[in-house]
């Protein structure tokens, strides 16, 4: 996005950068969609964001533009409100998550996670393959009549959140690293950064789905 | 300011409340003084209706021809209905909505609903002595976007602009939150007659923030009672006999009356009389045995707490608080069972009944502009996706996504000179598309083109209701236009309309003509005068005034012409306004001539 990009306000006709409320006439305005969500929460672009001020920000424009207090308002400021309350919540939820905040950033870099990117991360190849073999047993020892393992289905869930917490605490220092180091200039060292990232969360993204699948087998009647 | 009221549309009881000052306040009936209406319409043979409790006291000996319950079949398809409500209602032959059949006529649920709706609308206007058109209702948190969409069109159907949908532990964590002045993480418990809904908040600075919802929309008091008549008042009688309409409602009515009662002593008498029907059944039924007979259906509340608390990514020693409403709660077991599985007492000092409608006050008063300190931020409640290849559900909007929530989509044709892309819209949790609720089918018109080359890009908007809309944005024209979701199981915007224009409300056709009458006698009134005073004075003008009075008095001759009483109240007042200063002067200008008289007078 140039900064240079202005637009012109609905009601008074200023000329201005994409902003939430006109600087000339303070009218709501719809901010564009292609808008970074750290400008549209006002915070600084970078991979790490201080949770509680983020959280304080969200709380503070979502003060100002919810459609509840434009219930009473004009056509162009109730769309207005209801797109830009859209865009700040999806922003907030985006920023919030560690691994959503990873992805997205990522993808401000060009890159993205595939998602039909089906292929087992090496890094986790042996677990997978072990569980995956365990939840076939079960599965059999079910179809069987047999009463099933909830007792190895617990063991497993334990050793899946585990390497999770493990992953997500990667990735969350991963963030912090690129945030100190800033991205300079030196396009060898992104490089680096963003293939390691987007490692970390194929990993995460598969052992999720895992996760899913367990949860599943562990409680049928949740799902049924 | 425009006056909003908070309606709590429920399955078995309906409210109506306001905002009095700064508090909260049912609106009662302005005969019986009764704040809870029964949500039972009785249908009369020559076409009349009966809501209320005088419905629910006919439905005792004429059951299929009135409706109770009607909450449950919101937003339903035929498809929907379950072999126990073929016992109790009597459906029309058809496909898609559900259809009751009374007296050789079909009404929808949402047509039902709105017959409640009207009968709380005349207490409220009674109550004020001025129509009121504008509401907040109260929906379960876990209603799918079919179900709110009924409930908007029966808010439409009674004559009401609904202002906004709120989710029933919203509301009343609302009220609580007012009441309580607390703040920090809460569990809203809430089992109704018909519905279950689990919320868990944070209360944060005036911002009421929902972080997980879950429930059951087919699970409540009415389970309950069922199984009491079935355990206790039916088990003994015949095949045949228990299939009667009309000894199942009142075994029913009998089964509510002693939970009620077992919620205070610990055994009651149950006594089942139908004559005519040589049935009669008396026993004795404790506490106890009651608790032993429903302890599975108040076990299936607690799945849903469960996973509302990890969607939340909670643990039960995290809450502050567990607010219990809705009638069911008033159970000691309930309260027993939902204690364990918190490991806290819940909080039941609000009255569970009242407490969502007062809440729902609170919201209108928010949306009416009168109150700035507090703010909702709600979710969905079931993951919004499309069907893609293979019968797959894509989820699109994750649940607990914090509403407003939109996203985008883009798709383009598979084959050449294709003219129209299908889209299946779903919501729920499950991974194929015939697993989930259907919302809506549509089809995007596309120009021709070769394969692949057409860019539509589709918003998919959730609004601050949990409403469902959608745009069409084709890329390549820049053109945007929004596309008409037929629901599945909805009435059509023409089914609105033709209903709207058979049920003319005379009651309210008179009020709106006396408003009228005053308004445009009023307006003559000031129209007169100002005439007259232009005429007789027209040196007292200042520069440019006589146009702007010319021009608010045009404005209110045309406003007469038409029907909008408040339009022409406004405009009299605004002619009134521009001509204080001309009639200041004019009276300033007599006073001085009176006091010149007297001075001639004197010499």
């Amino acid at each position: 996005m140039s900064s240079l990009e202005t637009v012109q306000c609905w009601r008074c006709s200023h000329l201005h950068q994409p902003t939430l409320f006109c600087p000339a006439c303070q009218a709501i305005q719809i901010l564009p969609l292609h808008v970074e969500y750290f400008r549209v929460l006002g915070i600084p672009r970078s991979p790490v964001v201080d949770e509680t001020a983020l959280t304080q920000r969200y709380y503070e424009l979502s003060r100002r533009l919810h459609p509840d207090l434009y219930q009473t308002g004009t056509a162009e400021e109730k769309e207005a409100s209801l797109k830009n309350t859209a865009l700040l919540n999806r922003a907030y939820r985006t920023l919030r998550d560690p691994v959503q905040r990873g992805q997205y950033w990522l993808e401000l870099h060009g890159e993205r996670l595939g998602r039909d990117n089906n292929r087992v991360p090496p890094e986790l190849a042996a677990l997978v393959f072990a569980v995956q073999e365990k939840l076939a047993e079960i599965r059999e020892a079910r179809a069987e009549g047999k009463a099933a393992g909830q007792d190895e289905l617990a063991q497993i869930r334990t050793d899946l959140d585990e390497q999770m917490t493990h992953l997500r605490t990667a990735l969350a220092e991963h963030l912090a690293q690129w945030g100190r180091d800033g991205e300079g200039d030196r396009e060898g060292r992104t490089a680096s950064l963003l293939s390691t990232l987007k490692n970390l969360l194929s990993e995460i993204a598969y052992l999720r789905t895992l996760i899913r699948d367990v949860e599943k087998d562990s409680d049928p009647q949740w799902n049924a | 300011m425009e006056r909003i009221v908070g309606i709590d549309l429920g399955t078995t009881n309906s409210l109506v409340a306001f905002v009095d000052g700064d508090t909260p306040r049912v609106i009662p009936d302005p005969q019986t003084g009764d704040t809870l209406l029964p949500s039972v319409v009785a249908f009369l043979e020559d076409g009349r209706t009966v809501v209320g409790r005088q419905a629910k006291e006919m439905a005792a000996e004429d059951p299929l021809t009135t409706i109770q319950s009607v909450k449950r079949f919101m937003g339903l398809g035929m498809a929907h209905v379950s072999a126990d409500d073929l016992r109790r209602y009597r459906f029309a032959d058809s496909q898609g909505i559900v259809r009751f059949a009374l007296h050789g006529k079909q009404y929808t649920p949402p047509e039902v609903s709105a017959l409640i709706l009207r009968s709380l609308r005349e207490r409220a206007d009674a109550f004020f002595k001025e129509p009121i058109d504008k509401v907040v209702i109260t929906v379960p948190a876990y209603f799918n976007d079919s179900q709110r969409q009924a409930t908007k069109d029966a808010g439409k159907l009674a004559g009401l602009e609904v202002i906004r949908l709120l989710n029933e532990p919203t509301a009343a964590s609302l009220a609580y939150g007012l009441d309580k002045k607390e703040e920090g993480l809460i569990a809203v418990y809430d089992l109704g007659g018909g519905t279950f809904d689990i919320s868990i908040l944070r209360l944060h600075t005036g911002i009421f923030e929902v972080l997980s919802t879950n429930g059951d929309t087919r699970l409540g008091g009415d389970d309950l009672d069922q199984r009491i008549a079935e355990c206790f008042l039916l088990a003994g009688l015949s095949e045949t006999l228990q299939q009667d309409p009309q000894v199942l409602t009142k075994s029913l009515q009998i089964a509510e009356e002693a939970k009620r009662v077992l919620s205070a002593v610990e055994e009651t008498r149950l006594v089942l009389d139908v004559p005519e029907k040589g049935v009669h059944v008396s026993r004795v039924l404790t506490r106890r045995a009651m608790e032993e007979a429903i302890e599975d259906i108040v076990a299936r509340t607690l799945a849903p707490c469960r996973q509302a608390l990890k969607d939340a990514g909670l643990k039960s020693r995290d809450l502050e608080a567990v607010v219990l409403v809705g009638g069911s709660t008033r159970m000691p077991f309930v309260r027993q069972r939902v204690g364990e599985f918190f490991g806290r007492t819940p909080l039941a000092d609000l009255n569970p009944d009242e407490v969502v409608a007062l809440g729902a006050a609170v919201q209108a008063d928010t949306l009416s502009g009168r109150r700035r300190d507090m703010l909702l931020l709600d979710v969905v409640p079931l993951s919004l996706g499309i069907e893609t290849m293979g019968g797959v559900m894509s989820r699109l909007i994750e649940r607990n996504t914090t509403i407003p929530a939109s996203v985008k989509e883009m798709f383009t044709t598979a084959v050449d000179d294709q003219t129209a892309v299908d889209i299946h819209v779903l919501q729920g949790e499950r991974e194929m598309a015939q697993d989930c609720r259907s919302l809506a089918r549509f089809k995007i018109p596309i120009e021709p083109h070769p394969a692949g080359v057409p860019r539509i890009e589709v918003t998919f908007m959730i609004d601050a209701n949990g409403i469902l809309s959608v745009t069409a944005t084709d890329l390549r024209t820049g053109r945007e236009r929004s596309v008409e979701v037929k629901p599945s199981y909805g009435l059509t915007d023409e089914e609105i309309e033709r209903l709207l224009e058979e049920s003319i409300d005379f009651a309210e056709a008179d009020v709106s003509k006396r408003l009228l009458i005053e308004a445009r006698t009023e307006a003559d009134t000031v129209l007169h005068a100002t005439e007259k005073a232009l005429h007789r004075h027209t040196s007292f003008l200042a520069e440019g005034e006589g146009e702007r009075i010319l021009t608010a008095i045009r404005a209110l001759q045309e406003s007469k012409e038409g029907e909008d009483y408040n339009r022409i109240r406004d405009l009299t007042d605004a002619l009134s306004e521009v001509t204080t200063p001309f009639a200041q002067r004019i009276m300033d200008a007599s006073i001085q001539e009176a006091l010149q008289q007297k001075r001639l007078s004197e010499i």
